[in-house]
Parts: structure tokens; C-alpha cells; sequence
């Protein structure tokens, strides 16, 4: 399997603030991998240096060995962030054609009208998105990110603001993606959620990074002490 | 292009709809022409007409820079500017989208200032309406290429609104030397010096060529 991504001794420095310490990563296509750890842990400082919104202090990173230009590594990336990523006075419809135009994706409309259609979004797609509520913003956004077909894609809290249904159907989703070929990461508190889907899980703690064994990783019972554990161990180290 | 063009839809729609541009632009070139006319010598005359040129660009590059301040402002909400810096396209191009959106807001502006000026004056600038619009569209065009990539920069630093005229109006002293000399002999002689044109030109050129390159650099982090 292709190694969509790889990362060495990457690490991020605000001032005199490590946010993340030297961190090793490599995630094949196809593969899930679970980012965990308390507040302020540096997740989402990772996913944006993942992304390539950050630029990391020291350390080397690899997106998409196959793409020859900064513009197709971005082009493997959809970014589900902590904020939308939604222009507030356009329309849900006009966030996904402006995001499918911005990809340089064919028939925009169609495609966003496709993307609409299943996220069952279709009811608020002229409504702009400053209006919408949190969970439909959510919804949006993983439409957005998920429009032009990633092969990298990156997921901050995914679940936060979604209904029971909507939290479902995204899990379902999320679940078939790596048979398409597709990696993942996944930064989330939901242990329940994340143990299902990922088959490896980094746990962040004041931007040191452990592993957890990927038994850990079948349930969400054998997820939580593990969890515990290792939140513990690297709590002592810093 | 398609990219550029994308970008170019966004802002005017955003800014269609919001209003909050050129609203601020407006009234403050609006304000501008009041303040004059009052602070004129009653009945107008020469004098007070031989200083419109200058006072027609004071009230466009300050109207400009307002409405550039929020020209990136907008994109913090919902960190929407991570939408454009993930964009699989040269960044050049949104560069050029976001400038030529704000070129386009202030040649409205430009447009009916000039239109208060000449009432508030009593000034005729049939004459030479169309080579003043081509003067304010080069002076326009620089202001916003370098507006453009100073507002990206100005917008992540914590006094965006004093960063942005402080870096931008000392670097925008040739352009506004050449569009306010080719607006005097255009205003007061009815001829247009080819060397303020050129000037213009040449600056317009390197602002644009820079801004276009530097942009991958700002829009990075």
C-alpha cells in the first residue's frame, strides 16, 4: 500500500511554547489513524501541520509521495477543521461550488448538488450558511472537505454538533472511506466513535506523543484504559 | 483562472449581500466631500477647484484602505481563509481574486465621489471623463495589488487596523505622486503627462508582480 504520508521528527514551536515535540508518523492508503489526548495536547496543532497550514518549527513531511507540485499535495487534503470553513453570507450550495470551482473540479453545480444530495443537505442549500446551526454547519463542512474526492483527509472533532442520525451516517461514512483507498486521521474525544474506525491511535499530551497497541483499538472498553494509561505515562514525562 | 474568477464571484456576492465595504467606503469619501465644500471659501472659485485633485485622492486612497482592512477580515470568520490556502491553485490567483474584487468596490466608490466632487465644485468633467477614469483605475489598480498582500499580512497581526496603513501608504507614494499629477493636468489643463502615466505604469507593474509572487509566502502562515 502507498504511503500517503509521512513525517519526521516534525514538531512546532509558538516562542518559547512546544506545542509538539519531534513526532515519526507514516499512514499507508487505506488506513485509519485516531489522534487522542486531553485539551491543549497539540491535536490540532498536528492536523494543521498535516494539512500544511502550519509550517512545523523543525522536521520533515510528506504528503502524497506520488504528487509532483504543492498544488496536488493540496489536492489530496479535505480538512474538516475545528471552525467551518464557510463564507457566512453564501449559501450552503454556493460554499460547495465555490469549493468545487477552487478544486477545479468539473460541472461544480452537479457536483455540489450530488454533494448536497448526500448529506441529505438539499433542504438548506439556499440558505446561507451564517444562518445554519451548529451541527448543519458540521454537516456542511464534511461535504465540503469530502467534495473533491481526497485521498488524505483530516478530521477535527468530526463529530461535534451532530444529531444521533447525522453522528451515524458520518461514522458509517468515515467507515467505508480507506476501502476507497483513501487515509484518515481523526482527532477526537469520542473513544467510542474512534474505536470502531481507526486502526492505530497516537495518543498527544502537552505535545508528546505516545502509541497505543492496536488491540486497544477493537473496543471502546479496551480503548479507555489504555487511554488512561498512556494519558498517565506521558503526563509524568512532561 | 477559474480559481481567480471563483474568487472574484465570492467577494462581490459577500459583499452584495453584506454591504459592509463599500458602505464604509462610500460614506467616508462622502464625508470627505462635505468636510471640503464646508471648509471652502464660499462661491468656490479657482482655488478651491486647484485643490481637488489632491483632495479627490486623499478621499480614494483612504476609502481604499478601509475598504482593503476588511477585504481579509472577512475570510477570519470561520477561519474561511483555510479554504483558499487549501485550494490546489497558484496562490498568485487568489491574490489576483481578492484584488480585483477590491478594485472593482473601489471604482464604484471612485465613481461616485468623483460625481460629488464635481456637484460639491461645480466642476464639468465630461470633458475628460474617460481618460480620469483610466487615472483612477491605474492609481486603483496599485493601491489594491499592494493593499491586497498588505491586508493578508496585516489581518493575523493584533492591530490590523493601524498595521495596514502603516506598512501600505509609505510604499504608495509613487503611485499616489503619479495619479494625483496626472489628475491636476488632466483637471486644471485638460492634457495628461506621459511622465505621471508612466510612473504609474512602471509601479502598478512591479506592485502586481511582487504581490503575485509573495503571496504563496503570506498566505502559508
Amino acid at each position: 500500500m502507498s504511503v500517503l504520508l509521512r513525517a519526521q521528527g516534525l514538531a512546532k514551536r509558538f516562542g518559547a511554547v512546544t506545542a509538539l515535540f519531534p513526532l515519526d508518523l507514516e499512514l499507508e492508503a487505506g488506513r485509519t489513524l485516531a489522534v487522542l489526548g486531553p485539551n491543549g495536547a497539540g491535536k490540532s496543532t498536528l492536523l494543521r501541520l498535516l494539512a500544511g497550514l502550519a509550517r512545523p518549527s523543525t522536521g520533515a513531511l510528506e504528503i502524497d509521495a506520488a504528487a509532483r507540485s504543492r498544488a496536488e499535495r493540496r489536492r489530496a487534503i479535505g480538512l474538516v477543521g475545528h471552525a467551518s470553513f464557510l463564507y457566512p453570507m453564501l449559501t450552503t450550495r454556493e460554499n460547495l461550488v465555490l469549493a468545487a470551482r477552487l478544486h477545479g473540479l468539473d460541472a461544480p453545480g452537479e457536483r455540489a448538488e450530488r454533494a448536497l444530495a448526500e448529506e441529505e443537505l438539499l433542504g438548506v442549500a439556499d440558505r446561507r450558511a451564517g444562518a445554519l446551526s451548529r451541527g448543519l454547519a458540521q454537516r456542511v463542512a464534511i461535504a465540503r472537505a469530502l467534495l473533491h474526492a481526497p485521498r488524505l483527509v483530516l478530521l477535527d472533532e468530526p463529530w461535534t454538533g451532530l444529531d444521533a442520525r447525522a453522528a451515524e451516517r458520518l461514522t458509517r461514512r468515515l467507515a467505508a472511506l480507506p476501502s476507497a483507498g483513501r487515509a484518515l486521521v481523526i482527532v477526537s474525544h469520542d473513544l467510542g466513535r474512534v474505536a470502531g474506525l481507526a486502526a492505530r491511535a497516537l495518543v498527544l499530551v502537552r505535545g508528546r506523543a505516545g502509541w497505543l497497541a492496536a488491540e486497544a483499538l477493537h473496543s471502546e472498553a479496551a480503548l479507555a484504559p489504555a487511554y488512561a494509561a498512556c494519558v498517565e505515562q506521558l503526563e509524568g514525562a512532561a | 483562472m477559474s480559481a481567480l474568477l471563483a474568487i472574484l464571484w465570492k467577494d462581490l456576492v459577500s459583499e452584495w449581500r453584506s454591504r459592509d465595504r463599500l458602505v464604509a467606503m462610500g460614506v467616508f469619501a462622502l464625508l470627505v466631500v462635505i468636510v471640503l465644500y464646508l471648509a471652502a471659501p464660499p462661491g468656490g472659485g479657482p482655488e478651491a477647484r486647484a485643490h481637488v485633485p489632491g483632495l479627490l485622492w486623499v478621499a480614494w486612497s483612504f476609502a481604499g484602505v478601509l475598504g482593503l482592512n476588511r477585504a481579509f477580515a472577512s475570510e477570519l470568520e470561520n477561519e474561511a481563509l483555510s479554504v483558499l490556502a487549501l485550494a490546489p491553485v497558484d496562490r498568485g490567483f487568489v491574490f489576483l481574486g481578492k484584488a480585483l474584487a477590491s478594485f472593482v468596490l473601489l471604482l464604484l466608490v471612485q465613481a461616485a465621489s468623483a460625481l460629488a466632487f464635481a456637484l460639491a465644485f461645480d466642476l464639468d468633467l465630461r470633458p475628460v471623463a474617460g481618460r480620469l477614469a483610466g487615472v483612477a483605475a491605474l492609481g486603483a489598480a496599485g493601491l489594491c495589488t499592494l493593499g491586497t498582500l498588505f491586508s493578508a499580512i496585516a489581518v493575523r497581526t493584533q492591530y490590523r487596523e493601524v498595521m495596514l496603513p502603516l506598512l501600505l501608504l509609505p510604499l504608495l507614494v509613487p503611485v499616489l505622486l503619479g495619479a494625483v499629477r496626472a489628475t491636476q493636468a488632466l483637471l486644471l489643463e485638460g492634457t495628461l503627462p506621459w511622465p505621471a502615466l508612466q510612473l504609474l505604469l512602471v509601479t502598478d507593474g512591479v506592485f502586481a508582480i511582487v504581490s503575485f509572487l509573495c503571496f504563496e509566502v503570506v498566505l502559508d502562515e
